[in-house]
């Protein structure tokens, strides 16, 4: 067997245990160029972290893998089958970054929403409300919430999902320090108990503490993919933070 | 493929979603002040026209006659459910854009289109929500119809559920409209825009268009208040009814099409153009079906019973020639007194107008103008005459049909009514507006919490 054959082999494997699989993504906006021949994969139950600057193509990528925004080449493959454009959803849950929706009714009412969709009974909803400290707010209109609690909010309709897989953009955005330790622990525990976590995050520092493995993403390019550990080997840099990894890897 | 959990994700109830889109609908304020402008507006057009109908009524007193024109569909319920078309027309745009166009500018409908429903019952349970918001807005006009019978006013059954039935497609295809604008505009604002384009585009199409000759005329069709025409008539035309379904489901499924962020902009064309061929084909078809019921108490739009049974005797072809310009006011005269009541009653008919590309103007100095040439079974007959009492005995004659005796005791004796509604204007200036607010304020309660959901550290 080449060597090309047997890498070949590794990654197919790599695929078929991996749930998620982006082939080549690429998106343009006119003449910029957002995303350029995306490939990587989602393991089962870990949190992959993407990272970029602002601009690198954050955002459009986890749109592009949700089904949210069309892109221009590319697919998705579910355990090795690519996902149709109208099936996203049923693999995948996307949060995107910055969303007040529905601000003119009540939190409970948007939770309930949820609830009932997925069919979830009120202890499942009340677990979930108490993980991520929503309680206080359940009577007050999304309009009036806090950047916090409206981040909090969010996080509760995206746990109530029910896809393996959950994309959200910037899940920290908003969070102090303390509130961002309890909801990278409440994020581990949801990795642990089976779905797989894509989040892009531009502060280098949380995403170091949560990510298993990431995605450095510059430019609309992937430069680089693995544990810290591997980035750090294909840096050059065996003791660099993440931050350091990222500036020598882009 | 898909694992057997993925598509068990895709079968969502519906309950939830319509519970949803109803309390979005009622948590703006848009459906609120609808309400509130219609109350005073339906109440002054209700004061007004039992004031005229009151006045008319005196006069008819002692002629039956003058009592048999006086009809409360005519003279009550078409001038107050014009405050309902009005704000239709204007206001009632904003209330389906927005149940729409405000998840897009959230952008909860980035998260809507990743529940398990399909983009079209999304869409669906949109049109719901927007039906029930009609239904909501036309409190005041129902107030009117108990109003009316409470002064002692007289509703005939069939021809008030046939209005109702047309202001209700109108409103539905005015949201259909508006929901489409929402579904292909970023802004609540641009849908607006596109909105009001059609509707008061419609007015301009009205007033601009109608009565001129050939293509001018038939594009002044297009307008959208020709929908109420003949429900305001008293006239329930399958073709009509058929046609507003259509364009209705038209739009809905253009919605659809134009709904998901992340179908290519090809798709969506390539949809929307199969879209609009399907439109035109049921639109095609349905100019076809000549079936229509005349539900008006006073038969307006048939001719007396006793010729309606002999014209549906006749089974050859009539052909009619109309030497008259379409703007002409005769032509007009003849369109509602015979044409339409014989293309209702004949099955096969055929109005050729001589005058097309003419101008009334122009036409005048021809003496033939103004001619009406009935051709039937090989023979011909001229008049000049636009009323039915003239044209039917023609036809009569040309079909060697004696002239049949008109049925005793089936005039339309006319509801005259003298009444005071001076009080009325406290109910829709003062109380009305009052429940709704006591209504809109009630909506807007604090929902119960369940306690196993509050009870928590309560971190903050």
């Amino acid at each position: 067997m080449t060597a090309p054959s047997v890498i070949r082999s590794l990654h197919l494997a790599e695929q078929a245990t991996a749930p998620i699989h982006i082939a080549g993504l690429s998106k343009r906006y006119g003449e910029q160029r957002a995303l350029i021949d995306v490939c990587f994969d989602v393991r089962a139950r870990e949190v992959l972290g993407l990272i970029g600057p602002n601009g690198a193509g954050k955002t459009t990528l986890l749109e592009a893998i949700a089904g949210i925004l069309p892109a221009d080449a590319g697919d998705v493959l579910w355990h090795g089958t690519p996902l149709s454009h109208a099936h996203r959803r049923d693999a995948i849950f996307y949060l995107p970054d910055g969303l007040r929706p529905w601000d003119d009714q009540f939190v409970v009412r948007v939770v309930e929403f949820f609830a009932t969709v997925y069919g979830h009974g009120q202890s499942r909803v009340a677990e979930t409300i108490h993980s991520v400290g929503l309680s206080p707010v359940l009577n007050k209109r999304i309009s009036a919430l806090s950047k916090g609690y409206g981040r909090r909010l969010m996080l509760v309709l995206a746990l109530l999902t029910p896809q393996p897989v959950l994309l959200m953009d910037e899940p920290f955005d908003g969070f102090d320090l303390r509130q961002t330790r309890e909801i990278m622990g409440v994020l581990r525990d949801v990795a642990s108990r089976g779905r797989s976590l894509v989040l892009a995050i531009h502060q280098l520092n949380d995403a170091e503490r949560i990510c298993d493995r990431f995605v450095l993403l510059a430019d609309g390019q992937v430069r680089g993919i693995g544990t810290l550990n591997e980035l750090r080997a294909r840096s050059g840099k065996a003791s660099a933070r993440l931050e350091d990894v990222f500036l020598a890897l882009t | 493929m898909r694992s057997p959990e993925l598509a068990a994700s895709r079968n969502a109830h519906m309950s939830p979603l319509l519970v949803k889109e109803l309390r979005d609908a009622l948590s703006g304020r848009a459906l609120w002040t609808m309400l509130f402008i219609l109350c005073p507006l339906v109440g002054y057009s209700f004061f007004q026209a039992v004031a005229l109908y009151s006045e008319a009524s005196a006069s008819a007193r002692d002629s039956p006659v003058l009592a048999s024109g006086l009809s409360p569909l005519d003279g009550v319920l078409v001038p107050s459910f014009g405050a309902l078309y009005l704000a239709v027309t204007l206001l009632f745009p904003f209330v389906a854009i927005r149940t729409l166009g405000h998840e897009k500018e959230t952008g909860a409908l980035r998260l809507l289109v990743q529940l398990p429903y399909r983009v079209p019952t999304l869409v669906v349970a949109k049109v719901a929500a927007i039906s029930i918001a009609w239904l909501i807005s036309i409190i005041p006009l129902v107030s009117v119809l108990i109003i009316w019978i409470v002064l002692g006013g007289h509703l005939y059954a069939p021809e008030t559920l046939n209005l109702l039935l047309g202001h209700l497609l109108y409103g539905l295809l005015v949201g259909a409209i508006a929901l489409f604008a929402a579904a292909v505009s970023e802004s609540a604002a641009t849908a607006a825009i596109i909105a009001l384009a059609f509707t008061i585009g419609s007015w301009v199409l009205d007033f601009g268009l109608a009565g001129q000759p050939g293509l001018l005329e038939w594009i002044s069709r297009l307008s959208l208040t020709q929908t109420l025409r003949s429900f305001e008539q008293g006239l329930l035309s399958l073709s009509l009814l058929l046609g507003i379904v259509a364009v209705i489901c038209g739009f809905t499924a253009l919605s659809a099409v134009w709904l998901h962020p992340g179908q290519r902009l090809q798709i969506k064309l390539s949809r929307s153009v199969i879209c609009v061929a399907i439109i035109a084909a049921v639109l095609a078809l349905a100019t076809q079906i000549r079936t229509s019921i005349d539900l008006s108490e006073d038969q307006r739009n048939s001719f007396p019973a006793a010729d309606q049974r002999a014209l549906a005797e006749l089974r050859e072809p009539l052909v009619i020639t109309v030497r008259l310009a379409p703007e002409d006011p005769r032509y007009v005269d003849l369109r509602r007194n015979v044409l339409s009541k014989l293309q209702r009653v004949l099955p096969n008919v055929t109005v050729r107008l001589a005058t097309t590309g003419q101008s009334m103007v122009g036409s005048t100095s021809d003496e033939a103008y103004g001619e009406i040439e009935y051709s039937y079974g090989g023979r011909l007959a001229k008049t000049r005459s636009t009323s039915h009492r003239e044209a039917l005995p023609l036809l009569y004659g040309l079909a060697g049909k004696p002239i049949p005796t008109p049925i005793a005791g089936e005039d339309y004796p006319g509801y005259p009514l003298i009444a005071g509604s001076e009080l009325t204007l406290l109910w829709f200036f003062a109380a009305l507006p009052l429940l709704i607010a006591i209504t809109w304020w009630w909506s807007r309660r604090v929902p119960r919490i369940p306690q196993q959901l509050v009870q928590d550290g309560g971190q903050t």
